[in-house]
């Protein structure tokens, strides 16, 4: 498989992610006011809830993947604000798995802390792609994080994607469900809440 | 796990790993007929015609210290003389010749390099080039796995008209005048010595006072 072709993909990913992490904030956010909304928000939280740390794992699996694919077969070497995303992600694969495994409340709220610091990061990242002058107003010759190795979409840079990936690992924490799950309720508000104990 | 799951639980794992395999067989098809690595001609290697994006140089002389932060200790020394060519073969040389100079050393994957040329560019457009210094600018730190890639094609983009060293692959002009960051800039004197060493974007007012620095007058 070529780079063009695993950066396309990363970029398809991170593009389904950027629409997940999208969709459950309209859904959580309007559904505080309108109950069909919430209705619908009740339904995506059954349907996501049970295997949510599941698919996080997924995300962190693939994210390394990816990483490690740009920096050791397309030689792309990762800067400084690179690997600081990186002692983010990589440790994510083994919490994750712990917390899909234990399913509690309590450490999903708290691996939850790591995607959001890693996607600060990311966000710092991308605005130093953008704006060069934020970290200096020359290039360091061997590796400096402004430099943009690869663009898909216009928009879709490697801290781009690894902040969609950050974000989709903290969403699906957020909606994954420890408990059993319930019969669906009729009230919205309820329904809203899912089965959050 | 200990809690019970729902037995019509939708099986979204396996699901999402067979959408990144059908995503993966999409992304290589819309890939295919682009280039295998995605990045373009090797450095060095013959892109169009005799065009090539690193060639030999060869230097004389004592190289500058690093450029660092205070006092430049190299102001006043002798510069090193370069000699190579330019991308299509055509010889070019940074030599004691008893006309001033200013030195631009650009890399192709800088952005600070990408955003400096074009204001460079347009200066010489709008007021020519300045009498009695000459501009050479030197490509260098060219890798053709990095963005903007090859050097040659973004300096004709950008209407670049200055003389183009094309620096080795291993930067040794760049590394003979003290170069430590992108842009870099050097003004030498008509004696051939070092007035000034700076880095980083310049504005028109900054380049035409390093000009004027080499002509002995700033």
């Amino acid at each position: 498989m070529s780079t063009d072709a695993v950066t396309l993909l990363l970029a398809f990913l991170a593009v389904l992610a950027q629409a997940t992490v999208a969709a459950v904030l309209v859904l959580s956010v309007a559904g505080r006011r309108l109950p069909s909304v919430a209705r619908l928000g009740g339904s995506m939280r059954r349907f996501l809830g049970p295997q949510a740390s599941s698919l996080a794992v997924l995300v962190a699996v693939v994210a390394t993947s990816g990483s490690l694919y740009f920096s050791e077969i397309a030689h792309f070497t990762p800067c400084r604000l690179c690997w600081y995303q990186r002692f983010v992600m990589y440790p994510l694969v083994p919490i994750l798995m712990m917390v899909a495994r234990r399913r509690s409340r309590v450490l999903q709220r708290v691996a939850m802390v790591i995607p959001l610091l890693g996607a600060s990061v990311s966000g710092y990242h991308m605005a130093v792609e953008r704006f060069p002058s934020l970290e200096s107003t020359t290039c360091d010759p061997t590796n400096p994080c402004s430099l943009i190795w690869v663009e898909r979409f216009g928009y879709l840079t490697i801290p781009t994607m690894a902040l969609s990936a950050f974000l989709l690992i903290a969403t699906l924490l957020w909606v994954a469900d420890p408990a059993p799950i319930d019969p669906p309720s009729d009230d919205p508000v309820v329904a809203l809440k899912g089965t959050v104990s | 796990m200990n809690e019970k799951r729902s037995p019509r639980s939708f099986p979204l794992v396996p699901i999402a790993v067979g959408m990144i395999v059908v995503l993966g067989l999409v992304a290589v098809l819309l890939s295919r007929g682009g280039d295998d690595d995605g990045s373009g001609v090797e450095a060095g290697s013959v892109a169009t015609g005799s065009i090539r994006e690193t060639r030999p140089v060869s230097v004389a002389g004592a190289a500058l210290p690093p450029h660092g932060e205070g006092v430049d200790a190299a102001v006043g020394l002798p510069a090193p003389e370069v000699t190579g060519a330019a991308f299509d073969g055509d010889a070019v040389a940074i030599s004691n010749d008893g006309t001033p100079k200013v030195l631009m050393f650009l890399a192709h994957w800088c952005p600070h390099c990408q955003k400096e040329v074009p204001v460079v560019a347009q200066w010489i457009e709008q007021k020519g080039a300045p009498e009695g210094v000459e501009l050479v600018s030197v490509a260098t730190a060219t890798v053709a796995e990095r963005p903007n890639y090859p050097p040659s094609a973004w300096l004709e983009r950008e209407g670049w008209q200055p003389v183009v060293l094309a620096d080795d692959e291993q930067g040794s002009a760049a590394t003979a005048f003290g170069l430590t960051a992108f842009p870099f800039f050097v003004a030498l004197d008509a004696q051939g010595k070092v007035v000034e060493r700076v880095s980083g974007e310049l504005t028109v007012q900054q380049i035409e006072d390093l000009v004027a620095r080499a002509r002995g007058v700033g």
